[in-house]
């Protein structure tokens, strides 16, 4: 659970750092057209809501919220750690980090 | 107009912050470490590594306060967790007062054999705990205070930057570690200060919360005509077992196992039984009274679910609800046990862990901002070897601007070498010395004092590298320091999954890599300094756009 939570949520703050211009140029070395920059901003936010609910789920409301604010810092500053030094892995760590959201919920 | 208000805030945040930034720099680390206070402390008593827990480990230690303790009123035994490995116990001898703290017994006991263990004396986790809000060595009330003002000033200082900082969430994501100095250290900055802010927020705030009968004790003396035991008592934060009244009549004590067994599995969840009360031991009149291992929720204290059982019959008694709180009390409370992070499992604990170190970082990067800031804006005089670098472009550095520098080195560095000199204190100094949990403090602060010495010794960047690499080699060796001194090193450790007694030296490794981390690059600056003295700031818009 908490493990989802956190592949989530980086998966969301990726996508929302790729809907701005610097950290898209990092990346794809390009700036993202208006269109791309809005699917990526509406797919970031959607991920971050979903987020929510595994933490939830495992410590309630009073301590999920905290918990998942937690979550947010660390899969945040993974991402800024990664950007300036190897942007590229920090972009394929968001497929990976959706595909392996699913497990940690199936298993407990 | 706006402007000015920006401004006005910039100046409020710079000076809230520096004024008492290595104060705070210190609470937030020790605070951050206090979250594994408990680890800390049994990492510190290497007797108690050996003793490993199994099922009949509370009959055993029930069996045992029998023969230590048959004539006391009362004994409370914690059991062991996955925070701690041992058995302690506390008793309170017959002919004690009831409110009388200073005359409970305590021991600890092995929780596989049931034997008396004898730890060496040490303050552990708990000196760097109280530290982080009382100081040490001052009275308790004018240390909470010092350390209350600078949680006002912190407060001030997240607001102000808040304020001062417009563009937040644009920055959100933005580190720029290979642009100049002030750059970097900007966006470091505000990188750990945004990243964290809720915790940041939460933290000061609940801290304030915590000191709030003594900050501001007017409500409670008008409302309560100056008792404040009375308002603590009524405000069901602290839920005291019965007391003592032993009957005349002796009576065997009733087996515990069951009466657990069914307690385990009510709080399956809850990590099953955490201590048990045994009030009127071997007396007629006895009752027992069983607390599951975690609260059920945050917030709650003491005043949690528990069970009360007849000593003698092993019938359960009737206890009374706890109490619903007051929403005032109950937000309060809340507030508090977040703070205090009580309720917090190992995954929750490291989430806090990590924020702290962010808080650390802010601060720290605070500190060390306000120096770099000034340098760029005098233009400094890259060209000149590091033995010359305290001469400026412009003239000397102002002796301001050097003490901070100074008083930088000593504590953002001087600090985790002080800390990791403390555990060293922990396995070096023999373990008959008397006052030994003393003098493992005392080796704390001298070596912190001696950092704070050194720094105005040494040219800045030096001064920086050495103590870093310092602090450096002390927690990266711990784990071979443990390896030498105690059974429950990594050899031992990680093959058995005990990650109580491997974190710690996991971690003391890591931060020894980050600390050597961190030296290497103060070095490797101060040589592309010298190799490239072209390499001019920019200092023009960037400052602007800073102050």
């Amino acid at each position: 659970m908490i493990l989802s939570s956190l592949c989530v949520a980086y998966a969301g703050l990726l996508a929302l750092a790729l809907a701005m211009d610097r950290h898209h140029e990092q990346v794809f070395a390009r700036r993202p057209s208006a269109r791309t920059s809005r699917l990526l901003g509406w797919a970031g936010w959607l991920a971050l809501a979903l987020s929510l609910p595994p933490a939830v789920m495992a410590w309630g409301w009073a301590i999920g919220i905290p918990a998942w604010l937690g979550l947010l810092t660390v899969a945040a500053a993974a991402l800024v750690l990664l950007f300036p030094h190897a942007p590229r892995i920090a972009l394929r760590l968001g497929p990976a980090a959706l595909l392996c959201a699913p497990f940690p919920a199936l298993l407990g | 107009m706006k402007d000015g208000f920006r401004q006005s805030m910039a100046w409020l945040h710079t000076w809230s912050g520096l004024l008492l930034g290595w104060l705070l720099f210190a609470v937030f680390l020790t605070g951050t470490i206090a979250y594994f206070r408990q680890e800390v402390t049994v990492w510190m008593q290497p007797e108690l590594h050996g003793s490993v827990p199994d099922a009949g480990t509370a009959e055993r230690a029930v069996e045992r306060m029998g023969q230590l303790a048959p004539d006391a009123a009362q004994w409370t035994i914690t059991l062991p967790g996955e925070r701690t490995p041992a058995v302690s116990v506390s008793w309170r001898p017959a002919d004690a007062k009831p409110n009388d703290r200073a005359a409970l017994k305590r021991a600890t006991l092995d929780a596989g054999t049931g034997a008396l263990l004898e730890p060496r004396e040490t303050a552990g986790g708990n000196f760097l705990y109280r530290f982080h809000f009382e100081l040490y060595g001052m009275p308790r009330e004018t240390a909470r205070w010092i350390v209350g003002i600078a949680t006002m000033a912190m407060l001030v200082a997240i607001v102000s930057g808040i304020i001062t900082h417009r563009r937040i969430f644009k920055d959100i994501f933005t580190f720029r570690p290979e642009k100049s100095a002030l750059r970097s250290w900007m966006d470091g900055h505000v990188a750990a200060a945004v990243l964290a802010l809720p915790f940041h927020l939460m933290i000061t705030y609940s801290g304030l919360l915590l000191f709030m009968t003594m900050l501001m004790p007017w409500a409670v003396d008008l409302a309560y005509d100056g008792n404040r035991q009375a308002y603590f008592a009524e405000s069901g934060f602290r839920r005291a077992p019965p007391t003592p009244r032993p009957a005349p009549q002796a009576a065997p004590l009733t087996p515990v196992a069951p009466l657990l067994a069914g307690a385990d599995r009510r709080w399956a969840d809850r990590g099953g039984v955490g201590s048990l009360t045994v009030t009127n031991p071997g007396r007629a009149n006895a009752t027992i009274e069983l607390r599951p291992a975690e609260s059920d929720s945050i917030g709650r204290g003491a005043a949690t679910e528990r069970l009360m059982f007849d000593g003698v019959t092993g019938r359960a008694l009737e206890v009374p609800p706890a109490d619903p709180q007051p929403a005032a009390m109950a937000t309060g409370n809340y507030l508090m046990g977040l703070h205090l992070a009580r309720f917090a499992g190992p995954g929750m604990r490291w989430l806090f862990f990590v924020s702290g170190v962010a808080g650390t970082v802010m601060v720290g990067s605070g500190l060390i901002l306000w120096v770099v800031k000034r340098r760029s804006q005098r233009g400094r005089a890259d060209t000149r070897a590091d033995a010359r670098a305290d001469t400026w472009a412009d003239g000397p550095e102002p002796f301001g601007h050097r003490l901070a520098d100074r008083l930088n080195i000593g504590v953002v560095a001087g600090l985790p070498l002080a800390v990791a000199a403390y555990f060293w204190a922990n396995r070096l100094l023999p373990t008959g010395l008397g006052e030994r949990a003393g003098w493992e403090i005392g080796v704390f602060f001298l070596a912190w004092a001696a950092a704070l010495l050194h720094a105005p010794l040494r040219p800045s960047r030096r001064g920086w590298a050495e103590q870093l690499w310092a602090g450096a080699a002390l927690f990266a060796l711990l784990p071979v320091l443990n390896l030498a001194t105690a059974a429950g090193h990594l050899g031992n450790s990680l093959p058995a999954g005990n990650w109580l007694l491997a974190g710690f030296d996991l971690t003391a490794l890591a931060v020894g890599l980050l600390l050597g981390f961190a030296a290497r690059k103060v070095g490797r600056n101060a040589v592309a300094r010298k190799a490239a003295p072209a390499s001019a700031l920019p200092a023009g818009a960037v400052v602007e756009e800073l102050t």
